[in-house]
C-alpha cells in the first residue's frame, strides 16, 4: 500500500513537473522581443502553445503607413513546424511563414491597408509544439 | 435550527440594506457578476482587447509630422486628486498612459517622471501598483539613450497589467483603461491635425479610428446592463461614432508578394485602403472628443 501511494504520488508530481517544463510559452515570447529587428518598437507578445488545438490565433488592428514585424521563437532556437499566417479582415491571406518547405522565423509587413488582421499560428504535424512570438512596429 | 435560519435571514437583510457599500464595491460587484455570467463574454472581451493598437503608434506618427512637443494637449498630473472612483481611476490611468508614451517619444524626461509618478499613484489605488518599478523607470527616463528600454518596459508593464486584470476577473478595468488611452491618443491627434491642416496622414489616421471605435463600443456593450457608468460611457461614444458616419474606408485586396532578406520574409503589400474624411467631419469628431474627454478628466 505504501509503495502504491509513493508510486502514485511520484507519477502525479513528476507529471506536473514535466508538463510545466514542456512549455513555457510566456518565457519564450519574452525572449522573442529582443529578436525584433533594429528600429522596431515592441507592441505585444503572444504565447504559441499547441496544447491539443489546431491553431492559436490573435488579432490586431494594423495601420496603413506602418511596418509591422512578427517573429517566432522556440525552445531549441528552431521554430520549424510552427507557421505564422497573416490574414486581413476578410480572411484573405497576406503572408505565410512557410515557403517551399522552409520555415521563416520572422515576417516584416509594411501595411498599406488599415484594418483588423488575424495572426494565426498553425503546426505542421502532431508534435507538441511550444513557442512564443512578438509583434513590433516602426514608421 | 430556527435561530440559525433567523440569523442567516437577518444577515441577508442587513447585507442587502447596508448603506456603507461603497460605489467602488458596487461597481466591482456588478461587473464581477457580469464576468461570471459567461466565460464566453470574457474570452471575447480578451480577444478584442488584444487587437486595439497601442497609442504609442500614434505618438510616433505625431513626432513624424514634425510637430513639436506640446504639454498643453495632455491631462495635467495635477488633476490626479480628482479621481476618487475606480471607474475614473481606470479611465485616467489609460489617459495618463498615453500621455506618458507621448512624453517618452518626445524625450521629455522631466514630464515623463511626473506622469510616471501619477500613474504609479493611480495604479496603487487600483491595486496594481506592484507592476511599476519606479527606480528602474526613473533611471531610464533620466537618460535619452535609454529610450528603447523605456518604451519596452512601459509597454511590457501595461501589457502585464492588462493580462493580470483579465486573470483576476477585472477585465472591465482593462476595458476602461484601454478606452481612456485610445480617447487620449485620438484627442492629441485631433489637436495636432488642427495645427497641421491638410496633413493627409493625420486625416487618414483620424478616419481610421472608426474601425477601432467600433471595437471599443463592442467591448463596452458587454457591461452596459451591469454598470451605469459604463452604460453612460457607451452612450457618449455612440454619439462620437455618429460623427464618424460620413467617414468611408474603402479597401482593395490584391495578393501580396514577398522576398526573403537575411532570414526575414519581407512582404510587399499590394492591397490598399483609402479613407475619405472631410475637414467638417474632423471638426465634429474633435468637438465630440473634447466634450467626452473633459468629463473624464474633470
Amino acid at each position: 500500500m505504501k509503495k502504491l501511494f509513493v508510486f502514485v504520488f511520484s507519477v502525479f508530481v513528476l507529471s506536473g513537473f514535466s508538463s510545466s517544463a514542456q512549455c513555457n510559452a510566456e518565457t519564450l515570447s519574452t525572449q522573442c522581443i529582443p529578436k525584433l529587428a533594429s528600429g522596431f518598437n515592441f507592441l505585444k507578445t503572444y504565447k504559441v502553445e499547441k496544447a491539443g488545438k489546431e491553431y492559436v490565433e490573435y488579432s490586431y488592428v494594423f495601420t496603413k503607413g506602418t511596418q509591422y514585424m512578427i517573429n517566432i521563437c522556440a525552445p531549441d532556437q528552431n521554430a520549424d513546424g510552427i507557421i505564422v499566417t497573416l490574414e486581413d479582415s476578410d480572411r484573405k491571406k497576406v503572408a505565410s511563414s512557410k515557403v517551399d518547405d522552409q520555415y521563416i522565423s520572422a515576417i516584416a509587413y509594411p501595411c498599406n491597408k488599415t484594418g483588423i488582421y488575424y495572426i494565426r499560428y498553425t503546426f505542421d504535424d502532431e508534435a507538441s509544439y511550444c513557442g512564443g512570438s512578438a509583434l513590433g512596429f516602426k514608421r | 435550527m430556527r435561530i440559525l435560519i433567523a440569523g442567516l435571514l437577518l444577515a441577508l437583510v442587513m447585507a442587502c440594506s447596508s448603506p456603507n457599500k461603497s460605489e467602488d464595491q458596487a461597481f466591482a460587484d456588478a461587473l464581477a457578476n457580469t464576468e461570471l455570467e459567461g466565460q464566453v463574454i470574457s474570452g471575447e472581451v480578451n480577444d478584442i482587447l488584444h487587437r486595439i493598437p497601442s497609442p504609442l503608434e500614434i505618438s510616433v506618427l505625431l513626432k513624424e509630422t514634425g510637430r513639436k512637443y506640446d504639454a498643453a494637449f495632455l491631462n495635467s498630473p495635477d488633476n490626479l486628486s480628482r479621481y476618487n472612483t475606480n471607474y475614473k481611476r481606470a479611465l485616467n490611468l489609460g489617459i495618463y498612459g498615453t500621455d506618458l508614451g507621448y512624453t517618452n517619444i518626445y524625450e521629455q524626461s522631466q514630464d515623463g517622471i511626473k506622469y510616471m509618478a501619477t500613474i504609479k499613484d493611480l495604479a496603487n489605488d487600483l491595486n496594481i501598483g506592484q507592476f511599476f518599478e519606479m527606480e528602474t523607470i526613473a533611471r531610464l527616463v533620466s537618460n535619452s539613450n535609454n529610450l528603447d528600454s523605456l518604451l519596452l518596459i512601459t509597454t511590457q508593464n501595461f501589457n502585464t497589467i492588462n493580462h493580470y486584470l483579465q486573470t483576476q476577473n477585472r477585465s472591465h478595468l482593462s476595458v476602461l483603461f484601454l478606452t481612456g488611452g485610445w480617447l487620449e491618443a485620438l484627442h492629441i491627434t485631433l489637436e495636432v491635425a488642427k495645427a497641421n491642416p491638410g496633413n493627409m496622414q493625420l486625416q487618414e489616421t483620424i478616419g481610421g479610428q472608426k474601425i477601432i471605435l467600433e471595437n471599443i463600443l463592442h467591448l463596452l456593450s458587454f457591461y452596459k446592463d451591469s454598470d451605469a457608468n459604463m452604460a453612460m460611457l457607451l452612450g457618449e461614444l455612440e454619439r462620437l461614432q455618429q460623427s464618424f458616419d460620413n467617414v468611408t474606408i474603402t479597401t482593395i485586396y490584391q495578393p501580396s508578394s514577398f522576398e526573403v532578406i537575411d532570414g526575414v520574409m519581407v512582404v510587399k503589400d499590394n492591397s490598399s485602403s483609402t479613407v475619405v474624411i472631410t475637414e467638417s467631419d474632423i471638426e465634429n469628431i474633435r468637438t465630440m472628443t473634447r466634450n467626452i474627454r473633459a468629463k473624464i478628466i474633470s
